[in-house]
């Protein structure tokens, strides 16, 4: 499993992932940097304020897409040239190879998140947001959309080792993704839809009343199965995957 | 020339799910609306006294974000029919030129598009006459509604072809892709020279025809500059 870990991320760092993974950072500093705090009530807020505002872009739309490019991105050099053939032909189980690829996805997921946090904190220093940094709401709601991206990146892998093209699952990843626009409006149907729980668990907010504030119990149901389904499911296929 | 490769560019669609994509962009566009309508229909028609421009303006909050997701994923598509079966090699060795090969794609693109605008029409047209929302329908706002913002995305249409052609990792046409529908989000706080805003039809003017011209005009230019590139490069 960690020889099988080692050659994914050797293949990896041959590939120039970099720049997909400074996209991220790139874009929360971006809107950040832009965000204007003159409004009434952000004094002590700055920093969540900040995050709401990235979070409507970058939860919204931009985890859900690009944890889908990087699903993709993993599975390119099998497509191209007999890459199945050779890895399954080798000593290890398809299972493995599965998992293997899974777990270099929300690596490289978790290290987005964890500079979608220093770059919050960074912008805070430079526009001198002063005390206090909520660490623990920020850790919270960083690690919470992790978790929740979770599901997505599972049903992402398996369109990806399905198909050949970039385009194809970005296509059915973009169809799930669009509607979360409204769905995140509605207090019906967010806890259901999947594609809203990153934008639910990244929302920070400790008042129960507020809209977007979503149980943890009804986040990890939602959360996790549609995780175990997107999982089996992908994880069954490339059992049975023709090469 | 040109029809011949068109046919043979038409062929090779067939079956690849580009004219299901292309039919459901406008169906995702209008069913949004249905959804909004559905759930709170009264509040949104209390919202203004022009119930039918009140309602275009809705659907249209979609239709740029549907158009640019639309076009890099249907570029994207067009190159890696190419590439998966190293099509591009059979293709350049064909007594043809390369430049009318890309353009045939450019020009398979735009037709997609054009009769996913088309479609948008039909289905907005008929999902607001179900909504009662007054016998007046103006024809005008309706036609503007769905074709300017396809006008002015040619320009993207333009861009994110060459890209796709030129790149060999599709994951960096897509990237790109996920960036300018991010960037057309935030298009009220950017300038107007912004390529991802014109399909959104904002400018200072408050002209949308600014945005279809430049829209057209960009995509006439970044034609030429992509066949001209992909002319001179050599095919893998």
């Amino acid at each position: 499993m960690v020889n099988l870990l080692q050659a994914e991320w050797y293949k990896l760092r041959k590939t120039n992932i970099i720049p997909f993974i400074l996209t991220g950072p790139l874009l929360v500093l971006a809107i950040a940097w832009n965000v204007e705090l003159d409004m009434e009530g952000t004094e002590g807020f700055q920093y969540i304020y900040t995050s709401m505002m990235v979070n409507l872009v970058y939860a919204v739309m931009f985890l859900p897409l690009m944890t889908g490019v990087l699903a993709a991105i993993i599975c390119r050099y099998e497509h191209q040239a007999g890459g199945w053939k050779q890895l399954f032909a080798l000593p290890t189980t398809r299972g493995k190879v599965y998992v293997s690829k899974f777990v270099i996805i929300i690596s490289i997921t978790l290290i987005m998140q964890l500079l979608y946090a220093l770059v919050l904190l960074a912008v805070g220093l430079m526009k001198d947001y002063g005390e206090p940094f909520p660490m623990v709401l920020i850790v919270k709601s960083v690690l919470g959309g992790w978790v929740a991206t979770l599901p997505l990146i599972a049903l992402q892998l398996w369109l990806s080792t399905l198909f050949k093209s970039f385009a194809a699952p970005f296509a059915v990843n973009v169809i799930f993704t669009i509607p979360t626009i409204l769905v995140m409006n509605s207090e019906k149907f967010a806890p259901y839809y999947p594609w809203a729980q990153p934008f639910a668990m990244m929302y920070i907010a400790e008042d129960k009343r507020d809209v977007f504030f979503i149980p943890w119990e009804q986040l990890l149901t939602v959360v996790g199965g549609s995780f175990i389904v997107f999982f089996l499911v992908g994880y069954i296929y490339l059992q049975r995957k023709e090469v | 020339m040109i029809t011949q490769l068109l046919r043979a560019e038409w062929l090779k669609i067939k079956r690849k799910g580009l004219w299901f994509l292309a039919l459901l962009g406008p169906i995702g566009v209008v069913a949004l609306q249905m959804v909004n309508y559905g759930v709170r229909k009264d509040y949104l028609l209390a919202q203004s006294d022009d119930d039918w421009g009140y309602y275009l303006s809705n659907v249209g909050g979609f239709t740029p974000m549907a158009l640019i997701l639309g076009l890099v994923i249907l570029t994207s598509l067009m190159a890696s029919i190419e590439n998966e079966s190293n099509g591009w090699k059979q293709w350049i060795a064909l007594p043809i030129s390369k430049m009318s090969v890309y353009a045939s794609k450019f020009i398979i693109v735009a037709v997609l598009l054009f009769v996913s605008s088309c479609v948008l029409t039909i289905l907005t047209l008929l999902y607001g006459r179900t909504l009662e929302l007054g016998e007046n329908i103006p024809w005008l706002q309706l036609l503007m509604n769905s074709f300017y913002p396809y006008l002015a995305s040619l320009a993207l249409v333009g861009l994110h072809l060459w890209i796709a052609i030129i790149s060999q990792h599709q994951g960096v046409t897509i990237t790109i892709g996920i960036m300018g529908v991010i960037i057309c989000m935030m298009s009220y706080y950017l300038p107007d020279w912004v390529i991802w805003k014109w399909p959104t039809l904002m400018n200072d003017w408050n002209n949308p025809l600014i945005n279809v011209a430049l829209g057209v005009g960009a995509a006439i230019i970044l034609l030429v500059i992509g066949m001209w590139d992909f002319n001179r490069r050599d095919v893998a």
